[in-house]
C-alpha cells in the first residue's frame, strides 16, 4: 500500500515528467525516449498502467520522417473524433486506425489533411485502377530514379528491422518496436504509417484500404447512390457500407457536421463520380498524354447478355451463304450516320457459332464469319444513362458495373507466331442489359405477329 | 428517365471479330502493381515468358521475382529451387533453358502462374474508345492466374521423408481414394487406415474407362475428371513470346481490335432472342 502510495506520489510528481521530458528529450538520440516513458509515468495516481506514450521520433532521414511525421499529427486527433482515442503514440504508428489502406484517388484529393497528405507518389497511386491503365504506368515507385530508389523505402538497416516497419499487425510491432529500440540501440524508430506501405517499396505488402469512407459515404446525397458507393468500395467494405448507409440515410444531416470539411468535397465528387465516369469514358476525346508508344486508348469490358445479336456484313460472297440456315431477310435497321444501303442477305456470325454450317462452307463460313463494321451507337443522355441502338431495333441500356479490384489483361493470344500479345489493361467494365421497354414491346408485337411466325416453335413459347 | 432526357451524344459503335477467337481476358491476382518484371530482376535481364498449352487451354505466365537479399530468403530459394526441379521433372513440365543453372544449384526465380478457365457469363466484349468512336471485339476466353505452388508439395514430401516425421508442417489432406496414388510409399506410412479404405472400395469395379488404369469405385464424373488430368499432363508446353504492352507485337495486335470498316452491318436477331433464349424459359 505504501508502496502504490510513494509509486503514485512519485507519478504525480513526474506527472507532467514524461510529456516534460518527452520534450525536452525530442532533440536526443530517440533511444533514450521510449526508455524514459517505460520508466517514469508509468503508473497512474491509482496505479494502473498509465497509457504509454512512445515518441515516434525518427532518427534517420530526416526529411523522409519528417514529413512523416507530421501528417501523423493530424492523424490523432482525427482518430480521437473516431473514438479511438489512444495514446498519440500508438495512434501514429498505426496511422490512427486498425488497418492501412491504400489511396484511391479520389478519397486521396478529399482527406488531405489525413495520412494521405503523405506525398505525391500517393496521390498518383490508384488501387482501384481507375487511371488510365492501358498506359502500363507502373506504380510503386518505378521512376527514372527507381533503382536508386528502390531500397530507399526501406532503412537502412538489416532485415530484423524492416519486418518491424512493413509489420502487418501494428500491436504485435508496436512491442517489437520498443523492444528492438532496447536491443538496437542505433536504430531509430520510423514512422511508417500503413496506408503508405505500398510506397515503399517493390515488394511490400498491399495497403488495404480504409474503412473510413464508410463514415463518409454517409454524407452524400441518398439518391441511388447505394449501388456506385458499393462499386466504390468495391470489395469486402462493400456490403458493410451499404447497411450503414441505410441505416444512416436517415442520419444523413446530422453526420455532416462531423466530418464537414471531408464530406462536402467527398459527395460533391463521389456522387457524380460513376455518372461521369461513364459520361466521361464515352463522351470524351481523349487527351493525349505524354508516351508516344503507349496506347492512350482505355479499354473497356462490356458484358452482354446471351445471345448477342448476330451481325451481318452487306457483301459477303453470296455463295456461301445459300448453305447457311440461318439467313434470313433482315429487317430494315436505320441505325446509325454512316449507313450503306446493301442490305443484302449474308451471315456471319461473332460468338455465337452457327447452328449447323454445311461442312462444306466451313472454311468459306470462317473467313466471312469475320465481320467488320458499324453495328449502332451509343447514346448518351442528359441524366447519365447510356443506351446503345443496334439494328432490329435492339436497345440496350449500359451501366458501369463493378469495378474490379484486380489487375485484368486483354490479351491476344496468337498461336501462329507463339505470341502472348498484351494489348491492356481493362479497368472499367459495363453491363449492358435489354431496355426493357423495348424489349417488352417487341415480345409484345412478336405475340400479335402477322402470319410468317406461325411455323415457328417461338410462338407456343411466348405463350407458355 | 423521365422527363426531357436529352440527348448529349452519340458515338458511333463498330464491331470486328477480326481477332477471333484468340482475344483473352486475363485476370491476375494483383492489387494494385501491374504486372511487370520487378526492377530489381529487369536490370538483370530478365523478362516474363509464358507457355501454353492449346489444346487443354491452359496457360502459364512465369514472372520473375524479386531477389534482393532484404525480400527474399536466398537459402530457402534454394531448397523451393530443387523442389521444384523436381516437381517439373515429375509433371513433364520443366523448364527448356536449364543451362543457366548448370554449376549451381537451382533456385526459385520466378511466379509461375497458371491459368484456370472461367467460364464467362454471357458474352463478353471488349471495348476501346477512339475518336469518337466505341470498336467492339468479343472475347473468347477469360483466365484466371494463380501461382502454382505445387514445389511445396514437393519439398515437404522430401523434408518428410528425410525426417521421417511431421517436423513442423501439416500432413497435406488424406488423399483422395479415387485418385492413383502418385507416391504410394511414403502416403503408406502415414495412413495405413486410410490405405486400408482403399483396398476395399477398389474391389468393387475394375478396368473400365477407356482403357486407363483406375482404381476402380469411380464415377463417370471422376473418370472424365481425371480423363482430362492425364490429359493435360500429357500435353507439352508450348513456349510463347510474352509481348508487354508496349512492344511493337501487341500494338500490331492492338490495332486489329479496331474495326476499320464503316459499312453498317446488318442484325440478324431481334432483342425478343434474348428473352426467348434463356434456357428453360
Amino acid at each position: 500500500m505504501s508502496e502504490q502510495q510513494q509509486s503514485s506520489g512519485n507519478a504525480g510528481a513526474s506527472g507532467s515528467g514524461p510529456s516534460g521530458s518527452g520534450a525536452s528529450s525530442s532533440t536526443n538520440p530517440p533511444k533514450v525516449i521510449p526508455s524514459l516513458a517505460k520508466k517514469q509515468g508509468d503508473v497512474t495516481r491509482l496505479g494502473t498502467q498509465k497509457l504509454k506514450f512512445v515518441p515516434t521520433l525518427p532518427s534517420r532521414r530526416a526529411k523522409e520522417e519528417v514529413k512523416k511525421e507530421e501528417p501523423p499529427a493530424p492523424t490523432p486527433s482525427t482518430s480521437t473524433e473516431r473514438g479511438r482515442g489512444r495514446g498519440r503514440g500508438r495512434g501514429t504508428d498505426r496511422g490512427g486506425r486498425g488497418r492501412g489502406a491504400a489511396p484511391r484517388p479520389p478519397p486521396v484529393e478529399l482527406t488531405a489533411s489525413g495520412p494521405f497528405a503523405m506525398g505525391p507518389a500517393l496521390a498518383g497511386t490508384s488501387a482501384r485502377r481507375t487511371a488510365p491503365r492501358s498506359n502500363f504506368a507502373p506504380i510503386v515507385p518505378q521512376g527514372p530514379g527507381a533503382a536508386a530508389r528502390l531500397g530507399a523505402g526501406l532503412t537502412q538497416s538489416s532485415a530484423p528491422s524492416l519486418k518491424r516497419e512493413k509489420g502487418a499487425d501494428a500491436g504485435k510491432k508496436e512491442e517489437e518496436r520498443e523492444e528492438d529500440v532496447y536491443s538496437d540501440p542505433d536504430e531509430g524508430v520510423e514512422i511508417i504509417d500503413m496506408e503508405n506501405v505500398r510506397q515503399m517499396d517493390w515488394m511490400a505488402p498491399e495497403s488495404l484500404r480504409k474503412e473510413r469512407d464508410v463514415g463518409k459515404k454517409d454524407k452524400k446525397k441518398s439518391k441511388d447512390k447505394v449501388k456506385k458507393e458499393e462499386r466504390e468500395d468495391g470489395r469486402g467494405t462493400g456490403a458493410t457500407s451499404a447497411e450503414a448507409m441505410d441505416v444512416d440515410r436517415q442520419d444523413t444531416p446530422g453526420e455532416e457536421q462531423v466530418n464537414m470539411a471531408n464530406a462536402l468535397d467527398l459527395s460533391e465528387s463521389e456522387d457524380e463520380e460513376e455518372l461521369e465516369d461513364i459520361i466521361d469514358d464515352f463522351a470524351q476525346t481523349q487527351i493525349p498524354t505524354e508516351e508516344a508508344n503507349v496506347r492512350q486508348e482505355r479499354l473497356y469490358f462490356f458484358q452482354f447478355p446471351q445471345p448477342f445479336p448476330v451481325f451481318t456484313s452487306p457483301d459477303s460472297e453470296n455463295a456461301a451463304l445459300k448453305g447457311h440456315p440461318q439467313s434470313e431477310e433482315g429487317g430494315a435497321a436505320a441505325k446509325s450516320e454512316d449507313g450503306s444501303a446493301g442490305k443484302k442477305v449474308s451471315f456471319a456470325d461473332d460468338t455465337k457459332p452457327p447452328a449447323s454450317a454445311a461442312p462444306g462452307d466451313k472454311a468459306a463460313e470462317a473467313e466471312a464469319r469475320k465481320v467488320d463494321g458499324v453495328v449502332g451507337q451509343l447514346e448518351i443522355y442528359e441524366s447519365g444513362a447510356v443506351k446503345l441502338r443496334m439494328g432490329n431495333g435492339i436497345v440496350m441500356d449500359v451501366t458501369a458495373a463493378t469495378q474490379p479490384s484486380f489487375l485484368q489483361h486483354a490479351v491476344y493470344v496468337d498461336g501462329e507466331h507463339k505470341r502472348l500479345c498484351v494489348l491492356g489493361e481493362v479497368n472499367r467494365r459495363f453491363v449492358v442489359t435489354p431496355d426493357i421497354e423495348t424489349l417488352l414491346t417487341s415480345m409484345e408485337l412478336a405475340d400479335n405477329p402477322p402470319t410468317f411466325e406461325l411455323g415457328d416453335g417461338l410462338l407456343t413459347m411466348d405463350t407458355a | 428517365m423521365d422527363g426531357e432526357d436529352r440527348l448529349v451524344s452519340v458515338i458511333p459503335v463498330h464491331f470486328t471479330n477480326a481477332l477471333e477467337p484468340n482475344l483473352h481476358l486475363h485476370q491476375y491476382p494483383l492489387l494494385t502493381r501491374p504486372l511487370e518484371v520487378p526492377p530489381s530482376a529487369a536490370a538483370s535481364g530478365k523478362r516474363i515468358r509464358a507457355r501454353v498449352k492449346p489444346k487443354v487451354k491452359r496457360l502459364e505466365v512465369h514472372v520473375p521475382v524479386d531477389t534482393r537479399p532484404e525480400v527474399w530468403n536466398a537459402e530457402r530459394s534454394k531448397e523451393l529451387g530443387a523442389a521444384r526441379v523436381e516437381d517439373d521433372k515429375e509433371k513433364n513440365q520443366e523448364l527448356p533453358k536449364v543451362k543457366q543453372r548448370e554449376g549451381e544449384e537451382p533456385r526459385l526465380t520466378e511466379v509461375r502462374m497458371r491459368s484456370e478457365q472461367v467460364p464467362q457469363m454471357g458474352v463478353y466484349v471488349l471495348g476501346v474508345l477512339r475518336e469518337g468512336r466505341l470498336h467492339l471485339h468479343p472475347i473468347s476466353e477469360t483466365h484466371q492466374f494463380r501461382p502454382t505452388l505445387t514445389y511445396m508439395d514437393m519439398h515437404t514430401r522430401k523434408t518428410r521423408r528425410t525426417r521421417g516425421d511431421d517436423s513442423d508442417e501439416d500432413d497435406g489432406p488424406p488423399p483422395d481414394p479415387d485418385e492413383p496414388a502418385p507416391t504410394p510409399a511414403p502416403k503408406k506410412e502415414k495412413k495405413p487406415a486410410v490405405d486400408a479404405k482403399e483396398v476395399q472400395v477398389a474391389v468393387r469395379k475394375t478396368g473400365e474407362g477407356s482403357g486407363l488404369q483406375f482404381q476402380g469405385g469411380l464415377t463417370q464424373v471422376r473418370r472424365d475428371m481425371l480423363t482430362m488430368i492425364h490429359a493435360e499432363e500429357d500435353e507439352r508446353w508450348d513456349d510463347y513470346e510474352y509481348c508487354g504492352g508496349e512492344t511493337a507485337e501487341a500494338n500490331e495486335a492492338f490495332e486489329h481490335v479496331f474495326s476499320t470498316s464503316f459499312r453498317e452491318l446488318e442484325c440478324k436477331t431481334d432483342i425478343t432472342s434474348l428473352l426467348k433464349d434463356v434456357p428453360g424459359l
